[in-house]
């Protein structure tokens, strides 16, 4: 099939990609776009590990078409660190809560984290659970994750930066 | 550096790793990209059992952008992690034995042709009846054979005597014996296998990249499956995404990327889908067990009998060691003067099983654990107060000859005890609301490699010069555990430098030094002997030019905070770095090489003169403990089991990094909840995985957490380098009985069969109201 | 785990939506939410020519309500847009509940109402509250609009009354009577990302006396190839006061209608005690939050 044009917003930045209907958000900014930190852990929406920002809600790539996100603005996790490589507070939390263990998990687990927090600043224990409820970890057992999403929220709050 | 005063071991620092994950810059297999590469796919048997007549790919060679397809044929070498049970071929060869085997692969320029050319592939199957049950293989075994060359359909079978446990258990006033089962579970990494294979055509040399946790021995099995001499082979492993076990052998991908490289003389990549993870499983071996357990009168321990039918499924792979481990686990943490143990692993036509966190302990400790519990309740006795009893202490050798030389396991069970409240609570909450406590332990390492050699096990080379500082050469693999970070803070440890200084290359066949591989966890223990022994090295070179430039004498000398220093005289000091500058302008570079080998126990027991049962199987260095106590509330409606809390206390040693350590205990009770509560592959009558994907098979999100604290108790081996034994499978033991326990002590249930769904919880109560 | 090639359409307007639907007919699919659609055509289930994706067009998503006319919620709404609406908390708190339970974070932010029930699959989340709210549908095409009562539109397992060129565009959902208070509940193995063995939404108005039963409605999912109305449950209870003996005869009556079937999740046994046990529960909740109206 003829492949087309189609402009993606990804992290700020506009790329013009040749794609054809068929090809998943995940693969085309895996391998057109060439950023990788956004992971294929299953294909089929249960795993949360293929999870970008999609104008700011999570959602995952590995269901979406590259075809259908023109005029989106896309956040990978490359995406989250500032212009001068200064981590966001989500990404030092899990950092100093030790959060990460494999790390396959974790640029989904933080975009997910991201878009909680930007929704919801001060999320109680239920809450936190509930908005990371669909990205599976088979490593850390969660807890060290959710300590860690409390005490960026708390920084977050104080520094007031987002 | 004696003693607990640690600088550097002992510091909750971040992961080396870990800047590079939260930024999502850690390159895993699968992101990799190299020139010409080509992407692989492997087409997959869709009956359990059945003859390959014919395979016609020549549709598939036709496809544009199909560069190769191979089969069996390809590559007839049989490989298997254990050498004298070898029966794995890459891709199958003349017949197929569970459902979802490999029997063609092809390599195209990019995935979506790969997968649309495994449709092109035909396949002529002649299907064979289907064994799914071990019983039912061994009784058909005339008339059905999986492997020709195996006429049980046995892969193995032993048996162990110690004592005399017949006439113990005639002695003893509580004797008890009970059937349990535990399931057909898979280890569910988050990353799936991935290979990328780039041969050279022009000096034949090999590069693997692979998602893998054990590179020495898939170096070896890369040899044997490719007909090449291993120096012309080097595996690499990139970011790691988990593997619990299950990448602790080789792959298919693994296999198939090599040969569709060398075939095509292009870099191949295959990455499994999450199904394929799923089929090609190596998971967790179904147990159906039978234990007895008898108590003198005065509640101690005096005979155990065990016998273990595991289900191995199609292939070897880890069965037989994975066998011998489950006789081997009921030698401890309690002391056992009497044991016999029968124990066999059957083939069936189903996806293969093989190691898998804490292997061939989960399954007899769930017995164990369950059987003391209701032993203690016979007696009139907490569980706690007979597990105190029985319960092994430092330098204890058990009748199999393991050799405890230090374990804090008591210290657990009071620390769990105290922190729960279980005494309180067991037996006094409403119906519906419970308690349960277990224990368990595991080795720190094991004795012996899979294939006979004197080798060291793990050798660690450190390098020191002006202009890399610190640089740790050893190819352990670091699949998330952390073991980089743990090996860089134990090495700056002796050398007096900061962890930040050291840096760290790892699971790399070529650039770094021997290591078995990450299994049995046995890393922090075997690479802490073999720095210690690198870093002296490295000290007494520069211990002495220190005391040169100091004017003192070099036993005087102690390294700390980047500073050597006059014990005597503190005020004569000089900074790390000069006098490693002046090593290097007067000598050169400085290395130390370090190696670990494990205590090589004789097959002979020297203080018996008999012959040690189990081929040393088991044995190790020293052992990790750990005693939980968990907390359930049943829906007794609906049959639903929440784990509300648990309370764990784990002997590991000196923990090296105390928060690694707690994320390893978190993980450990987390992945075993699944398999307790929810976890099973489910296989139709033809043997195919109803539930090979996520949304089925139910591992635990993060609305299954409980409550959880954890302990670390004080402990320090003297026997092992920092003090440190294991953490990360042997908190996996007690999680299965805990919950089974507890679940006993909220509806007066015993469980004897995994997972403990809902259904099961419903029925047994509309059973025991009808009583 | 590679889709096929097909046409892709972008509709900006219903119009056009409706002459693509019309014109290409069985080649194509609509595209919505993508959550279930793109994951059949990953596993070959699905292989459509054309994919129409109607997120462009506006009039088929929101929801509007107004007082004593109801609300009406276009099929495209996103399912995590209906988990936040105070409307649908304060006078629709089954379907809100469902809403809450679907999936996980980010199948609510791409998931669609429509896409739910249009799927229907017999363990949908919305569509048994919906039937238990009395949702009529509309359906539109190129020849016009036609309305149905929703559970007529849904007609068996991955079933709908969705002829050729036609697409679901809106649900409407009537003003809630007074002393109305509606229940969702669900049961599976996990408490996240599940898969409903069982799942059952109750709509329940008393008279002015607080403690009769006006309209009841249970609806059942999971249990039957689609939402499950109950018929012996409103004739045990409706001009009933309720009281817990009561509701526990209205359970088993509900068990007893059930139609399950065992598969991978769970029994068929197993799913009737559950429709005992999560019916005594709903009916209960119902009546307690009616009481407080």
């Amino acid at each position: 099939m003829k492949q087309q044009l189609i402009q993606l917003e990804i992290n700020n930045q506009l790329y013009e990609i040749p794609v054809t209907p068929r090809d998943l958000l995940v693969d085309v900014i895996r391998k057109k776009v060439g950023i990788t930190g956004t992971k294929k852990g299953c294909g089929e929406g249960d795993c949360g590990a293929c999870t970008v920002l999609m104008d700011g809600a999570p959602v995952l790539s590995c269901l979406t078409l590259a075809i259908t996100c023109q005029g989106r603005k896309i956040i990978t996790i490359e995406g989250l660190a500032d212009e001068q490589g200064a981590l966001h507070p989500i990404q030092q939390s899990f950092l100093d809560h030790g959060a990460v263990q494999c790390g396959f998990c974790t640029p989904g687990m933080i975009l997910t984290t991201k878009a909680l927090l930007d929704k919801n600043p001060h999320p109680d224990q239920t809450s936190i659970k509930r908005g990371i409820a669909g990205n599976i970890c088979r490593c850390t057992g969660y807890k060290k994750i959710v300590e860690a999403i409390g005490a960026a929220a708390d920084r977050i709050a104080t520094r007031e930066v987002k | 550096m004696e003693g607990k005063k640690f600088s550097q071991v002992g510091r909750s620092v971040t992961r080396i790793d870990g800047p590079a994950k939260v930024k999502g810059e850690a390159i895993y297999t699968d992101d990799m990209v190299m020139a010409r590469m080509a992407h692989g796919k492997i087409k997959r048997s869709t009956y359990a059992h059945a003859f390959i007549k014919n395979i016609d790919y020549s549709k598939a060679l036709a496809l544009p952008g199909v560069l190769a397809v191979i089969t069996g044929e390809d590559a007839p070498n049989k490989w298997g992690i254990v050498p004298q049970t070898a029966n794995e071929v890459t891709l199958a060869v003349d017949k197929v034995r569970f459902h979802g085997e490999g029997v063609a692969a092809v390599a195209a320029i990019d995935e979506e042709t790969a997968e649309e050319a495994l449709d092109l592939i035909e396949v002529e199957y002649e299907p064979l009846p289907v064994l799914l049950d071990p019983f039912e293989s061994m009784k058909r075994a005339g008339e059905i054979l999986i492997h020709e060359n195996e006429p049980d359909n046995v892969l193995h079978q032993g048996e162990q005597l110690f004592g005399n446990p017949d006439q113990a258990f005639a002695g003893c006033k509580y004797v008890l014996e009970k059937k349990f089962y535990t399931s057909y579970v898979n280890h569910a990494f988050l990353e799936p296998h991935s290979s990328l294979a780039h041969y050279d055509p022009q000096n034949g040399q090999l590069q693997l990249w692979s998602s893998n946790q054990v590179p020495h021995y898939l170096h070896r099995q890369l040899s044997i499956v490719m007909d090449m001499p291993m120096n012309k082979i080097r595996v690499i492993l990139p970011a790691v995404g988990g593997g619990f076990g299950g990448k602790g052998e080789a792959s298919s991908s693994d296999f198939c990327a090599a040969l569709l490289s060398r075939k095509t003389g292009r870099p191949v990549r295959v990455t499994y889908d999450r199904n394929e993870v799923f089929v090609t499983n190596k998971g967790r071996h179904p147990c159906h067990m039978k234990m007895k357990i008898g108590l003198d009168q005065n509640g101690y321990i005096q005979a155990v009998d065990f016998d273990n039918t595991l289900d191995g499924g199609a292939y070897a792979g880890w069965g037989m060691v994975v066998m011998f481990y489950t006789t081997s686990m009921i030698h401890l943490p309690y002391k056992v003067p009497n044991a016999r143990a029968r124990v066999r692993r059957v083939y069936t036509n189903k996806p293969t099983c093989g190691a898998m966190r804490g292997l061939g302990g989960v399954q007899p400790r769930y017995a164990m654990e369950c059987l003391l519990d209701e032993l203690a309740e016979m007696m009139g006795v907490s569980a706690y107060e007979l597990k105190m009893k029985n319960a092994v202490e430092s330098g204890y050798r058990s009748v199999s000859n393991l050799h405890v030389p230090h374990t804090e396991y008591k210290k657990c069970l009071q620390t769990v005890v105290e922190n729960s409240g279980y005494l309180e609570k067991h037996g006094k909450q409403p119906f519906g609301k419970g308690i349960g406590l277990a224990g368990g332990y595991y080795i720190s390492g094991t004795a012996y490699t899979l294939y006979l050699s004197y080798k060291p096990h793990t050798t660690v080379l450190i390098r020191v010069d002006t202009e890399g500082g610190v640089t740790v050469h050893c190819a352990a693999a670091d699949i998330g555990q952390g073991c980089n970070t743990v090996m860089a803070q134990m090495a700056a440890e002796v050398l007096g430098v900061n962890y930040e200084d050291v840096h760290v290359v790892s699971g790399d066949t070529e650039l770094g030094t021997f290591d078995l591989g990450s299994f049995a966890s046995r890393v922090t223990y075997a690479s802490g002997v073999a720095i210690k022994e690198a870093a002296r090295q490295i000290n007494d070179k520069l211990f002495e030019v220190a005391a040169g430039m100091l004017s003192c004498r070099a036993e005087q000398l102690e390294v700390r905070d980047r500073r050597f220093y006059s014990v005597f005289e503190p005020k004569k000091n000089i900074e790390w770095e000069k006098v490693v500058d002046v090593y290097t302008n007067t000598v050169g570079t400085l290395t130390g090489i370090g190696h670990f080998s494990p205590p090589r126990l004789k097959g002979i027991d020297l203080t018996r003169g008999e012959r040690v049962q189990g081929a040393n199987i088991g044995h190790s260095p020293t052992f990790g403990f750990s005693a939980q106590a968990i907390e359930v509330d049943v829906d007794v409606e609906t049959g639903k089991v929440r784990v509300t809390k648990v309370t764990e206390a784990g002997d590991c040693g000196q923990a090296v990094n105390p928060m690694s350590v707690e994320g390893q205990v978190e993980g450990s009770i987390m992945f075993t909840l699944g398999q307790a509560l929810y976890e099973e592959m489910h296989l139709d009558e033809d043997g195919r995985m109803m539930n090979a994907c996520l949304h089925h098979y139910k591992v635990p999100t993060v609305m299954e957490l409980p409550e959880m604290d954890t302990t670390i108790v004080d402990s320090y081996d003297p026997t092992a380098p920092f003090g440190v034994k294991e953490s990360g499978e042997g908190p996996v033991q007690p999680t299965i009985p805990a919950i089974a326990n507890a679940v006993y002590d909220a509806i007066g249930v015993r469980f004897t069969e995994l997972p403990i769904t809902p259904e099961k919880v419903l029925k047994a109560l509309k059973e025991k109201q009808g009583k | 785990m590679y889709l096929d090639e097909f046409e892709y359409y972008a509709p900006k307007t219903a119009d056009e939506t409706f002459e693509l639907a019309g014109r290409l007919g069985s080649q194509a699919k609509v595209l919505a939410g993508g959550t279930d659609l793109i994951l059949n055509m990953k596993q070959s289930l699905l292989k459509p020519q054309c994919l129409i994706d109607i997120n462009g067009v506006k009039e088929f998503q929101g929801l509007i309500y107004e007082a004593g006319k109801g609300a009406v919620i276009g099929a495209a709404t996103k399912i995590s847009e209906l988990e936040h609406s105070a409307v649908l908390r304060d006078k629709y708190f089954a379907l809100h509940q469902a809403a809450r339970e679907l999936g996980s974070t980010q199948v609510r932010a791409m998931a669609t109402i429509g896409g739910n029930i249009c799927n229907a699959s017999p363990a949908a989340e919305t569509s048994s509250p919906l039937v238990a709210l009395g949702t009529k549908v509309v359906i539109n095409s190129a020849a016009g609009e036609r309305e149905l009562p929703l559970e007529d539109f849904i007609i068996g397992n991955r079933k709908t009354a969705l002829e050729q060129g036609e697409l679901l565009v809106k649900f409407l959902l009537p003003e809630p009577a007074p002393q109305t208070a509606s229940c969702y509940t669900n049961i599976g193995l996990r408490n996240a990302m599940e898969i409903d063995a069982v799942n059952m939404a109750v709509n329940l108005t008393l008279e002015a006396d607080n403690r009769t039963v006006k309209v009841l409605r249970l609806v059942m999912g999971s249990v039957a190839p689609r939402p499950l109305v109950s018929v012996e449950v409103p004739a045990l209870l409706v001009g009933q006061a309720l009281n817990s003996n009561l509701i526990e005869k209205a359970a088993a009556a509900a068990a007893g209608e059930a139609q399950p079937i065992s598969d991978i999740r769970a029994t068929a046994e197993y799913r009737r005690e559950a429709v005992f046990v999560l019916s005594r529960r709903v009916l209960q909740e119902a009546f307690n939050a009616a009481q407080e109206v």
